[in-house]
């Protein structure tokens, strides 16, 4: 079986509306986190969250009002699995008072229905800046070594338009999330340390799907000449297609059993890392090989390339 | 060919191992289905006992959950290192208050080292740290570095103290860590008492044995205290103002009448609102009252109203009057203490000589025992409070001197607290108070939960995946598939082998990997299509599809390994899991894909069972 059978697509040449296609996205998500901002989870702001159970159906007013009436401030949600329950407030360092709190609270004011604590998070205002601090610093930490790593393996040009697309695919699943962030209750998309993870997990990624395609750029570019440049980014690209649309998919297709089966508390990082190998499966075609070729048009001079493979 | 015999005893030995390392999990589930499988809970019981090493064994190498899978807490505490830097600090006047206030509210919000905070706090104010630290003719320099050493060592000591309480509580396989300057990350699986748990941790267990000054003396600095406030009526009104939910609770229930505060104006008598007292000289204070008295007692101006080395204390428990309220009693100590909790070798929960009121009896080293022996001495018909963590237990008068070095603590409202008193006495003293910042709490049925969809996922995304590469490429998608089932159990054989936990966020790292294993043979593969296509033999082909795709699957490989390295880096708790099992599924995959695969090939290329249509 073949999806695709010898294509001869011309990506060089309608790079410009690929661009085109790229800033509005960008734009479009800078637009989003600087009206609408992110939704953070309790990691990156600090608070605690309560996740309760119920036995039987209930309706999320009714603990609301029950909560209320009690004086329980928060928010409330309903959460992922059926009878589950999100309350969210401020950050106690004892939630022991907070477990009491709500235990009379529900066994007094919805005494038919028994309920359990399933889960409770609390971080304090210092660590959640820890932790927002120590993201920041493994997003760009990975960043350099990837910008490195991609340097020594092919050449600076190479690894530096690498690097712009790994920042495109971020910056895009970023604004997405600043977009429909909070929309739908099953899957309120709050950053926080599992979000992290799916960025560092869509730069791996993400540059995965682009060495690939350099790494046959740089299979046949060897001893040509730049004018020949265009025709063979272009023959590599449609070359790889196949490989880097196959191999994108089978993770697409494990993160979506993920999104699918693992619940609520894996969904949102499903989502940023299905969206992002989707982006990121686009930009290593329309973006990271298109600025190289620019960059090296631009610069009048031949490709020198480090690495390689075993001599055939 | 001795690189292809070298690689199938790779490969042998890789399984081998692999399979021995998750044999333990195995058999500690089908052991535990056993058990769980008989009908009677004795003929269970029977089958536990007569298989009980076979099954410890078991549990003891089996692959570990998770805190998240299995239910349980995870803890973050910080050492207050602002207090313990006061501890050490000697000469404190007005102005080293302000200062350590102001470092304190700079602890809450930046990310800066304690000691670095201070540090400038004292620049700005000009002021050497020489003046309050260590010797004057130390730079700040110096003094900067001791007092980190110093907080260095509280972190450890606070480390080893809470791990002596867990252990005299009794986890099963608590993980206790420190990271940075000031946190101790505490995991605690199954526990299911979390607030006798959080309260155990917390406190600081600072025990003392203090004089109590005179009844009369008391009242005196109480009338003081409240000629001040009522001289600065409207600072005191601001202050009750601030406390608005004790001071509405004191208005609408007022304390006990008390000879002293039964005549006059409310408003003229603002401590005696909040505190009673008694004809012997007693004073009280209710529960709602509590917190509003207890932080007046705190506030600098107030402290400076009293005798010198003394300071107002409030005891730990109340007790019931007739009518049924909760009555707190406040006592005048002196601030030195006469001996401290370090003297204490052996503690002990019991019940007292009644026989109903649990108390803790406590013995000393020789040390402790000639000095409580002189005090004791001393002091006959005197008070001597005991106060941990300044709370006040009890404060029985002295009838006659102590040689033994034993003493007691009683006014303990339950057996369970007299328990968990007699741990953290046993443990020692932290050297600075904790707090708990960070606590995340999952029970035991949301684990249940989280397995059973964690499993799911497994499962799903493996037929999905294997599905596909059949689908795909046909024979060779069976090799690619064997491939994937070895590379799981490598990720969960080297989990289990290396005592590492698995959590839900590792799951969601193998079901990654399922996908993300098969890219390096899906490059291969389409690399012996392109070769094929050219017209090569199925022999060159398979050959040069491997020589030729593998540089870019080490490049990709090697990428997704430093993301993933760094992760792990610099995540903590749940995500580290994620990153290892992505650190582990990547490496394995660069073996299972490169060697695993083509010896697989190599063998039905020895035996012609493959042709151009093998690839799909």
């Amino acid at each position: 079986m073949r999806i695709f059978q010898k294509t001869n697509f011309n990506f060089i040449g309608h790079r410009k509306i690929a661009y085109g296609i790229s800033l509005v996205l960008l734009i479009a998500g800078f637009i989003s986190l600087a009206v609408k901002g992110l939704n953070y989870g309790i990691d990156f702001r600090g608070g605690s969250e309560v996740v309760i159970r119920f036995e039987k159906n209930i309706d999320v007013s009714t603990v609301r009002g029950a909560l209320d009436a009690s004086g329980v401030s928060g928010s409330l949600k309903q959460y992922g699995m059926d009878r589950s329950f999100l309350l969210s407030t401020v950050f106690r360092g004892d939630t022991g008072e907070l477990k009491t709190l709500l235990l009379n609270a529900l066994n007094s004011r919805i005494p038919g229905n028994r309920h359990e604590i399933v889960r409770i998070d609390a971080v304090g205002p210092s660590i959640a800046s820890d932790l927002k601090l120590s993201a920041i610093k493994a997003l760009l930490a990975s960043l350099l070594a990837i910008l490195l790593y991609v340097g020594f393996r092919f050449e600076i040009k190479f690894a530096t338009a690498g690097v712009v697309a790994i920042f495109h695919d971020i910056l895009c699943v970023l604004g997405l999330f600043s977009m429909i962030g909070g929309l739908f209750d099953f899957m309120p998309l709050e950053v926080d340390q599992s979000i992290i993870a799916a960025f560092l997990t869509i730069a791996g990624y993400s540059i995965t799907d682009t060495v690939v395609v350099y790494d046959r750029i740089r299979e046949r570019v060897r001893g040509q000449k730049p004018a020949d440049y265009e025709r063979i980014f272009n023959e590599s690209m449609n070359q790889t297609l196949s490989r880097t649309v196959i191999t994108s998919g089978t993770v697409l297709l494990s993160v979506l059993v993920l999104f699918i089966f693992a619940g609520p508390a894996i969904r949102g990082f499903a989502f940023a890392v299905f969206m992002g190998i989707l982006v990121g499966t686009y930009s290593s075609i329309f973006v990271a090989a298109p600025l190289v070729f620019d960059w090296v048009r631009l610069s009048k001079s031949a490709i020198h390339l480090r690495g390689g493979q075993k001599s055939s | 060919m001795k690189n292809k015999r070298f690689n199938l005893l790779l490969i042998v030995v890789v399984t081998v191992v692999a399979i021995w390392s998750l044999w333990p999990t195995w058999r500690d589930y089908t052991l535990t289905k056993q058990v769980n499988s008989l009908g009677s809970s004795r003929d269970s019981l029977t089958f536990a006992v007569n298989h009980r090493d076979e099954i410890e064994n078991a549990r003891k190498k089996s692959l570990k959950l998770g805190l998240d899978l299995k239910g349980g807490m995870h803890l973050v505490m910080e050492v207050d290192q602002v207090d313990l830097f006061d501890q050490k600090a000697w000469n404190k006047d007005e102005k080293f208050f302000a200062i350590m206030d102001a470092v304190r509210a700079k602890t809450v919000s930046s990310d800066e080292r304690v000691i670095d905070l201070l540090a400038s706090e004292f620049k700005k104010e000009n002021i050497p740290l020489s003046r309050y630290f260590y010797d004057i003719r130390n730079t700040d320099k110096e003094v900067i570095s001791k007092l980190q050493k110093e907080s260095e060592d509280a972190l450890s000591r606070a480390k080893e103290i809470i791990r002596n309480r867990i252990d005299q509580y009794g986890v099963a396989e608590p993980v206790i860590t420190t990271q940075g300057s000031r946190k101790i990350i505490i995991e605690l699986p199954g526990v299911s008492d979390e607030n006798r748990v959080r309260n155990l941790l917390k406190g600081t267990a600072k025990l003392e044995f203090r004089l109590l000054r005179e009844p009369e003396v008391l009242i005196r600095t109480l009338d003081k205290i409240n000629t001040y406030l009522v001289q600065n009526a409207s600072a005191g009104a601001q202050a009750v103002q601030a406390d608005s939910a004790s001071a509405a609770a004191v208005h609408g229930k007022p304390v006990a009448p008390s000879p002293a505060a039964s005549t006059g104006k409310v408003s003229s008598r603002p401590l005696y609102d909040v505190v009673g007292v008694y004809q012997n000289g007693t004073a009280f204070t209710n529960e709602h009252s509590k917190e509003y008295v207890s932080s007046l007692f705190h506030r600098n101006d107030i402290q400076a109203l009293l005798p010198p080395d003394t300071e107002l204390l409030i005891s730990a428990k109340p007790d019931v009057n007739k009518t049924g309220e909760k009555l707190f009693t406040v006592f005048l100590v002196k601030k030195t203490p006469e001996l401290t909790g370090g003297v204490i070798t052996e503690a002990k929960a019991t019940f007292g000589s009644q026989g109903v009121q649990p108390e803790v009896l406590m013995s000393m080293n020789s040390e402790g025992t000639s000095k409580w022996a002189r005090i004791t001495g001393a002091n006959i018909g005197k008070r001597v409070a005991i106060v941990l963590d300044n709370a006040v237990y009890s404060a029985p008068v002295v009838q006659s001197k102590i040689p033994n070095g034993n003493s007691v603590i009683n006014g303990i409202e339950s057996l369970e607290e007299a328990k968990d008193l007699e741990i953290v006495l046993k443990a020692g003293a932290l050297p600075a108070p904790v707090r708990i910042t960070e606590e995340r709490t999952v029970g035991p049925s949301l684990g249940a939960d989280y397995i059973r969809a964690g499993m799911l996922s497994l499962l799903w995304s493996f037929v999905a995946v294997s599905g596909f590469m059949l689908v795909y490429y046909k024979k060779a998608g069976i090799a690619a598939n064997i491939a994937l089932v070895l590379n799981i159990l490598i990720v969960l054989s080297v989990l289990a082998g290396f005592n590492a936990s698995l959590s839900l966020p590792g799951i969601a790292g193998i079901v990654l990997t399922i996908g993300m294993a098969v890219d390096a043979n899906v490059l291969i593969y389409e690399r012996v299509r392109e070769e094929l296509a050219e017209g090569k033999t199925v022999v060159s082909a398979v050959s040069q599809g491997y020589d030729r795709a593998f540089s870019s699957i080490l490049d990709s490989h090697v990428t997704t390994l430093v993301a993933a390295f760094l992760l792990y880096t610099y995540g903590i708790g749940p995500i580290q899991g994620f990153a290892v099992t992505l650190m582990i599924g990547t490496s394995a995959s660069l073996f299972t894909a490169i060697i695993v695969t083509r010896e697989i090939f190599n063998g039905l290329l020895g035996k012609n069972m493959l042709t151009q249509k093998s690839f799909g």
